[in-house]
């Protein structure tokens, strides 16, 4: 089975939508995924935090077109595609242990339902190492 | 072509991925030589459904466009 090893530095909505689009589109296709996920990115998987996140890492002056167009278009919210996902393949969802600390997260217990464990980063590149496809959002 | 369709698969109006997400769940309940009708209008999946077919070694029959942007594709499980 091919598998998809993704960084995920970014915690702004755009990014995260697209991390989870394409982590649908990796389920479709019955492929492994593993996400690591570093500094920014981890703001987003503190427990209480997923429907916080509101802002744009690219465009943000259009961030009012672009949400209501995500409305309009009835797509999923990023939560939405990594619990699909999560639902259809084996997706495995790390977080980088400094990361966590950074945003207040010392144990797994003060990140939600997604995330399966803590890691440091040699693990990230030794997935990457291994992977089929490797991204770095 | 007169083919027997064993399930109809409605996506129209959904964006890009959840088609393929769908299409791929659906096939995951069906048994091998069963077809599925999929009806969708997403330009995305025109491309995105034979390459998937191709990779995951279900069989693309007929694909077609019918009326007001609506694709229609037959899928038979491998």
């Amino acid at each position: 089975m091919a598998k998809l090893c993704m960084g995920l530095f970014s915690g702004s909505l755009d990014k995260l939508t697209a991390a989870g689009v394409i982590m649908s589109g990796a389920a479709a296709d019955d492929m492994d995924v593993e996400v690591f996920v570093l500094l920014q990115g981890a703001r987003a998987f503190i427990k209480g935090n997923e429907n916080k996140i509101d802002n744009l890492a690219e465009a943000s002056h259009l961030k009012g077109e672009f949400t209501q167009a995500l409305k309009d278009l009835n797509v999923s919210t990023w939560y939405e595609f990594f619990e699909m996902a999560k639902e259809m393949t084996n997706v495995k969802i790390y977080i980088c242990s400094l990361a966590g600390k950074i945003w207040g997260g010392e144990k797994l217990e003060d990140f939600n339902g997604l995330v399966d464990d803590l890691c440091g980063i040699g693990e990230y590149l030794t997935a990457a190492e291994e992977a089929d496809i490797h991204m770095f959002i | 072509m007169n083919i027997a369709i064993d399930q109809t698969l409605d996506c129209k109006g959904l964006s890009c991925p959840m088609p393929m997400m769908k299409l791929a769940k659906a096939m995951k309940g069906m048994k091998s030589e069963e077809v599925l009708e999929m009806i969708g209008t997403d330009p995305g999946t025109k491309s995105d459904l034979p390459r998937w077919c191709n990779k995951s070694g279900n069989v693309l029959l007929d694909e077609g466009e019918l009326e007001g942007g609506i694709f229609r594709f037959l899928i038979q499980k491998k």
